[in-house]
């Protein structure tokens, strides 16, 4: 699976491994019925505590993205078309969050900053 | 019950100077503690206190409940130790040093010892002093693993390994923490690893703990603040604060290390010394060390 960590970066590891999975869920990289690595088989492939691996399975499961059933490996939950429109744009959201701060700290009003944010994704397009 | 119990500790090497001067630390099964600290904080100290190889001044140490001073057969038995300074001895070959861990060792497993050493490449007919350091460091690892230890104790196991070395020594502990589920404590300078490994990270200073808290605490409740100086009395006004574990002074700013998390102490620096724009944030191991280490309280 697509599951980088960076031990160093001062989020949590655990987290790092939820945000990803959601990510590759939104992305649809991961889809409903898809099987994640064992704990076990992950934490040593990502070089970390297999209580770590877990935290993040276990919060994923609470949090209604993932599926365990007795006896067989954890699956990526079936969402609603509904569902997967909001989980798209919470990532979103969150991975917005810095820009937000940075506009705030350098006094960028928000119509500027969403001309800017328009002008990226216009001409983002056009490098493809 | 607890696996390692240190209560009250305390050991000096020199009259008046402490390297422990009253640690406690309390590990249950299954977990895996990174003890930090500067060199000559008192980590090798403190390890080899649990592992009956040197005594405390005062204090009590139990080890599955034992004292391994008093039955240091029983401990040690169901320890494994690994050691940055430790020595194998030089002229035995590979297999003639597993065979004589096999035979103090009732639990050893040949097996897992035939796949460590695969896994390794180690040869078992290779001599000792001809391996190099990171191969004497895979032998020393496989013997302290393959009795199965329930509690593993390592002091600055990747000292002076390459990078791929560390990572295959972090690799094989973790599945021995899958498979056997090893209370694990070790010592590291190597804070990535720490941060990879350890599920509670305990910090000695100034012969004390200083910090004694899960590794997610640490990146998610504790913070730096950078505080621009004022004409007089930031640090020390910091370093009033209850929260504050240290602060470092710099050109630009004083930089302080609180026990909250950064909208918490960016609020509290607010409001008791009314400085507005300090810029509070969460760090890395790394970072957080330095800052308390190289800083005053």
């Amino acid at each position: 699976m697509l599951i980088v960590v960076d031990p160093s970066s001062g989020v949590p590891v655990f987290r790092q491994v939820m945000d990803q999975v959601r990510f590759h869920i939104a992305s649809g990289l991961l889809a409903a019925g898809d099987e994640l690595p064992p704990t076990r088989t992950l934490s040593a492939e990502l070089g970390v505590n297999p209580m770590t691996i877990s935290k993040a399975y276990n919060l994923l499961e609470r949090d209604g993205v993932l599926e365990r059933r007795p006896g067989r490996p954890l699956v990526v939950k079936a969402l609603s078309a509904g569902e997967l429109d909001s989980e798209r744009l919470d990532q979103l959201r969150a991975n917005l969050a810095d820009g937000v701060r940075v506009a705030k700290q350098l006094g960028v009003r928000p119509d500027e900053a969403v001309e800017v944010f328009r002008d990226l994704l216009e001409n983002d397009d056009k490098d493809d | 019950m607890d696996i390692l119990a240190l209560n009250d500790i305390h050991r000096s090497f020199e009259p008046g100077v402490p390297v422990l001067g009253g640690v406690d630390l309390a590990v249950e099964a299954g977990e895996v503690v990174g003890l930090l600290g500067r060199n000559g904080a008192g980590k090798t100290t403190l390890i080899h206190i649990a592992m009956g190889m040197l005594q405390q001044q005062r204090g009590t140490v139990e080890v599955f409940g034992l004292d391994p001073h008093r039955e240091p057969v029983e401990v040690k038995r169901r320890i494994g130790f690994v050691s940055e300074n430790q020595n194998l001895p030089a002229f035995l070959k590979v297999y003639e040093l597993i065979d004589l861990h096999r035979n103090l060792f009732p639990s050893w497993d040949d097996d897992m010892a035939r796949r460590l050493a695969e896994r390794f490449h180690i040869r078992p007919n290779a001599r000792i002093k001809a391996l190099s350091k990171g191969q004497a460091r895979q032998v020393a690892l496989l013997c302290a693993l393959c009795h199965k230890p329930e509690l593993l104790l390592l002091d600055e196991p990747a000292g002076g390994l390459d990078a791929l070395a560390r990572r295959e020594f972090l690799e094989t502990s973790i599945q021995a923490l899958s498979d056997t589920g090893t209370t694990i404590v070790f010592s590291s300078h190597y804070l990535s690893d720490v941060e990879r490994l350890a599920g509670r990270v305990v910090m000695l200073h100034d012969s004390k703990v200083l910090i004694d808290n899960s590794i997610d605490e640490l990146h998610e409740s504790f913070s730096i603040a950078l505080v621009p100086h004022r004409p007089q009395g930031t640090s020390d006004a910091l370093l009033a604060l209850p929260e504050c574990l240290g602060v470092r002074v710099r050109s630009d700013a004083v930089h302080a290390v609180f026990r909250l998390d950064p909208d918490d102490a960016c609020a509290l620096i607010s409001e008791k010394l009314g400085v507005t724009n300090a810029l509070c944030r969460t760090a890395g191991l790394e970072e957080m060390f330095i800052e308390i280490a190289g800083g005053e309280r």
